[in-house]
């Protein structure tokens, strides 16, 4: 029973030892002489600003609701697809009902818009509308130009 | 599977293959016409209504669809029967009903984008319950009520941007994924027993297996606790009034009667098929030995209408109100079911029937007056009896039918339930409903009090309802009164559906 | 078996561990990483009893989709570093010792006093994929055909609820 796994797990174990070995030896040889510019954050030689916990958009959560749901549905067609053969045709459409189900998923994420990462719009300013307003009151211009 | 059993087992299910393909087509036809909204309470009602026709021509069908092979007689997924065939009429007609208060609610039209989803999200909520119905599977259990769950979870939250809609749906989410989690620990326990999870094969075990008691135990307990969430009784009823209250108030008049309904139809047939060992002569049920299902019914009922009765004593919020009222009915409807005789389900059904009727009735009105008032609570409905004659005398019919008052339909009901108990000589427990119900009276009648008797501070509004609301109105009127007199079709309806098949 | 005794032991120790960490840990982040671990021992049992096709489910879908959709639900709340898990409790020794002999017995009695149904073993194929492929065409076609019909729920019901932001932040 463990043979195939029993292969991955050995290799988990070395991966695991290995890690921790290179550290701990690295650890014994290396000189340790820390300095502030050391000690900071390494991020491409540029001054780390704020705090890196800033909130995400909330379309990488939408994106990975629908990954969720598609890798159920593949762990779903995995042992269809080994013995739907033996089955003929009827085999055949049992998996093709099922995906035909979930294509229609996929549709509804598609006409819906869930897959297109619409970038915000571009804040460009409408001349007409300030030359408008120019005309009309000189001294209101600017800010509300952007909306 | 043979192609011939195939058939028989999809011949037997074609409501729910109605319901799935409307399903699907619904999903295709809103993708399709984005901006035609109109068509879709127009084509889930087609859909529902040649569902409703089919279930209703195949009343007396019996038999097991999916039987797995190489497996006894009286295995299968699901059992046709007509049992089932009475909770499916009910919840496909419920459904119906609920498709068109949908389609009047402001609280659903406000979010035109997604009434789509809507009307999916319903498909999906009424094919879960058709085969909650009809499971004697408990994957197929457990899977129907994940269906219906996860369905029922959006919708609840379904209105955009309302603080106590997100509310109530993430009680519910948290609440039900407990539960579900709760009840697959049970399930797991059951099949690690008897071996199979087929309904059928635990009632087998059950007579003849070495068993050990204390897990047995655990396992219904724990399976309970997944359906008792369903039903909203005691001690698994504490999501309802949040829910209830929060979520938009078709889905809370949907949730109260169909989702109860599939959740008590489950329950019985659980115990019917998994448990009965023989049923004499007078239709009691012998129970195998093993749980005294009597016991634990009779408390938690008794629990559930105390609770949900003196809860909605203090309730100002009308949906609030109603929700602890249906947590009270459940009470009685599950002191019905601890009767175990076919007398006491014949109760279940016929008051099951007659709630479905003034229940949605209730809610219907209070949407129609918070459409217009913009509000449920019930100072709100001061002087509101005089200004809306026709909603004021309606609801007061539904309130006093839910009561149960002659010559109110509500009256039958309870009617029954009490011969039931009385028969099986359980007559403290029937004194308890007994004041229960006057209990439920004092907060059923506050309201008419408020609508009627009350001065209001301020005028109230005019509500003019229009005509299809009206005849809605009346369709739901008429027969909570005329069912409180002429009763006998209900009743020779229910009976000839105390039918369970192959046991 | 010394050497099988030996490795399940690995894996229950790591996931009860970390599942423990993930219970009192103050940092909801460095709580999502000790699910990691927890999902990992579970499906390294899952492999020692020999459900090599759920031990793979197990990782696709609970450390590949589940754990990945919990980390962005924390990275989209805002300010969650500044958030206080309040997991304290007053009365933790009498609690442990309470609940530990309570469910102690529980489990044991339910564990060791049962007679569970021994399931064949002696299968002669090498993965259990099979098996569940041919179940899932026969006996449990239904169950597979209604399950493409709740994940169809499930997506369209997920989508319109996480979408609801987008269109608030549109206007």
């Amino acid at each position: 029973m463990l043979t195939e796994f029993g292969k991955i797990f050995v290799f988990l174990i070395f991966a695991m030892l290995f890690v921790a070995i290179s550290i701990f030896i690295a650890r014994l040889i290396r000189p340790t002489r820390p300095t502030k510019e050391k000690l900071k954050i390494y991020e491409c030689g540029e001054e780390a600003m704020g705090t890196p916990w800033i909130k995400f958009n909330i379309r990488f959560y939408v994106v990975a609701l629908i990954f969720l749901i598609f890798d159920v549905e593949v762990v779903l067609l995995f042992p269809w697809a080994i013995t739907y053969k033996d089955y003929g045709i009827y085999g055949f459409l049992v998996g093709i009902i099922f995906l035909v189900v979930l294509a229609i998923g996929m549709a509804y994420e598609w006409r819906k818009g869930d897959l297109e990462w619409a970038r915000p719009k571009p804040n460009i300013p409408d001349l007409s509308k300030i030359l408008k307003k120019k005309i009309a009151q000189p001294e209101t211009i600017e800010p509300s130009a952007d909306n | 599977m043979e192609m011939n059993s195939l058939y028989d087992s999809l011949s037997l299910i074609a409501p729910e293959l109605i319901i799935s393909v409307t399903l699907l087509v619904i999903v295709l036809f809103d993708l399709i016409f984005k901006n035609n909204k109109k068509m879709l309470p127009f084509l889930s009602t087609v859909g529902l209504a040649v569902a409703l026709i089919t279930q209703a021509g195949n009343l007396t069908d019996g038999g097991f669809a999916f039987s797995p092979e190489n497996t006894p007689l009286f295995y299968g997924m699901l059992t046709i029967d007509s049992f089932g065939a009475f909770f499916k009429i009910l919840v496909l007609a419920a459904s119906m009903l609920i498709i068109y208060f949908s389609s009047t609610t402001d609280e659903v039209n406000e979010s035109f984008d997604r009434l789509g989803e809507y009307y999916t999200l319903i498909f999906g909520m009424v094919l879960g319950m058709m085969f909650m119905i009809s499971a004697s599977d408990l994957i197929l259990i457990y899977l129907s009520v994940e269906l219906l769950s996860l369905s029922s979870y959006v919708l609840a939250g379904f209105s955009k941007n309302k603080t106590r809609n997100n509310e109530a749906a993430l009680k519910y989410l948290l609440f039900g994924a407990f539960s579900s989690g709760l009840m697959l620990f049970g399930i797991s326990l059951i099949y690690g027993m008897v071996g199979s999870t087929n309904l059928t094969a635990l009632n087998n075990f059950l007579q003849t297996g070495s068993i050990n008691l204390f897990t047995i135990t655990i396992s219904l307990i724990l399976v309970f606790a997944g359906i008792g969430y369903k039903i909203s009784s005691a001690p698994f009823h504490f999501w309802t009034p949040d829910v209830y209250e929060g979520a938009p108030i078709s889905i809370t008049a949907f949730l109260s009667v169909a989702s109860k309904a599939a959740g008590f139809a489950l329950l019985i047939r659980f115990i019917r098929v998994g448990f009965v060992s023989y049923v004499d002569s007078e239709g009691f049920w012998k129970l195998s030995e093993v749980f005294d299902w009597q016991l634990l019914l009779v408390i938690i009922a008794i629990l559930t209408m105390t609770l949900g009765n003196f809860s909605a004593l203090w309730q100002d919020n009308l949906k609030r109100m109603l929700a602890y009222s249906s947590i009270a009915h459940a009470g009685y409807m599950l002191l019905g079911l601890a009767v175990m005789s076919d007398q006491g389900v014949l109760a279940v059904l016929v008051y099951f029937f007659i709630y479905a009727i003034m229940n949605i009735g209730a809610f219907f009105i209070v949407m129609l007056i918070a459409n217009r008032i913009g509000s449920e609570n019930i100072d709100d409905y001061d002087g509101l009896g005089f200004k809306a004659p026709l909603l004021g005398v309606s609801l007061g019919i539904f309130l006093v039918s839910l009561t149960g008052i002659p010559p109110t339909a509500g009256f039958i009901g309870k009617l029954y339930l009490f011969i039931a108990l009385v028969d099986a000589n359980m007559i403290a427990v029937a004194v308890i409903a007994l004041l229960n119900t006057v209990v439920s009276l004092y907060y059923y009648i506050r309201v008419l009090k408020h609508m009627y008797l009350v001065k209001p501070s301020t005028e109230p509004p005019v509500i003019k309802p229009s005509f299809n609301n009206l005849i809605f109105v009346l369709i739901l009127a008429v027969p909570t009164i005329i069912f409180g007199i002429y009763f006998t079709p209900i009743l020779d309806f229910a009976k000839q559906c105390v039918q369970f098949f192959g046991v | 078996m010394e050497l099988y005794d030996l490795i399940f032991y690995f894996f229950a120790i790591v996931t009860v561990v970390s599942a423990f960490m993930v219970v009192t840990s103050k940092n909801i982040v460095h709580a999502g990483f000790n699910l990691l671990f927890t999902f990992f021992g579970v499906a390294g049992i899952y492999v020692l009893l020999g459900a090599d096709f759920i031990a793979v489910v197990q990782l696709l879908v609970y450390v590949g989709g589940i754990l990945i959709l919990l980390l962005f639900g924390i990275m989209l709340t805002n300010k969650i570093t500044s958030v206080e898990l309040r997991t304290g409790t007053a009365h933790i020794i009498p609690a442990v010792i309470g609940v530990g002999i309570f469910w102690g017995a529980l489990t044991a009695i339910v564990a060791f006093k049962t007679d569970w149904v021994e399931v064949n073993t002696a299968s002669t194929e090498s993965t259990t994929i099979i098996g569940l492929g041919n179940l899932l065409l026969t006996d449990y076609v239904l169950i597979f055909e209604l399950l493409g019909i709740l994940l169809l729920v499930a997506l369209i019901g997920a989508a319109s609820f996480a979408r609801r932001e987008i269109e608030e932040l549109k206007d």
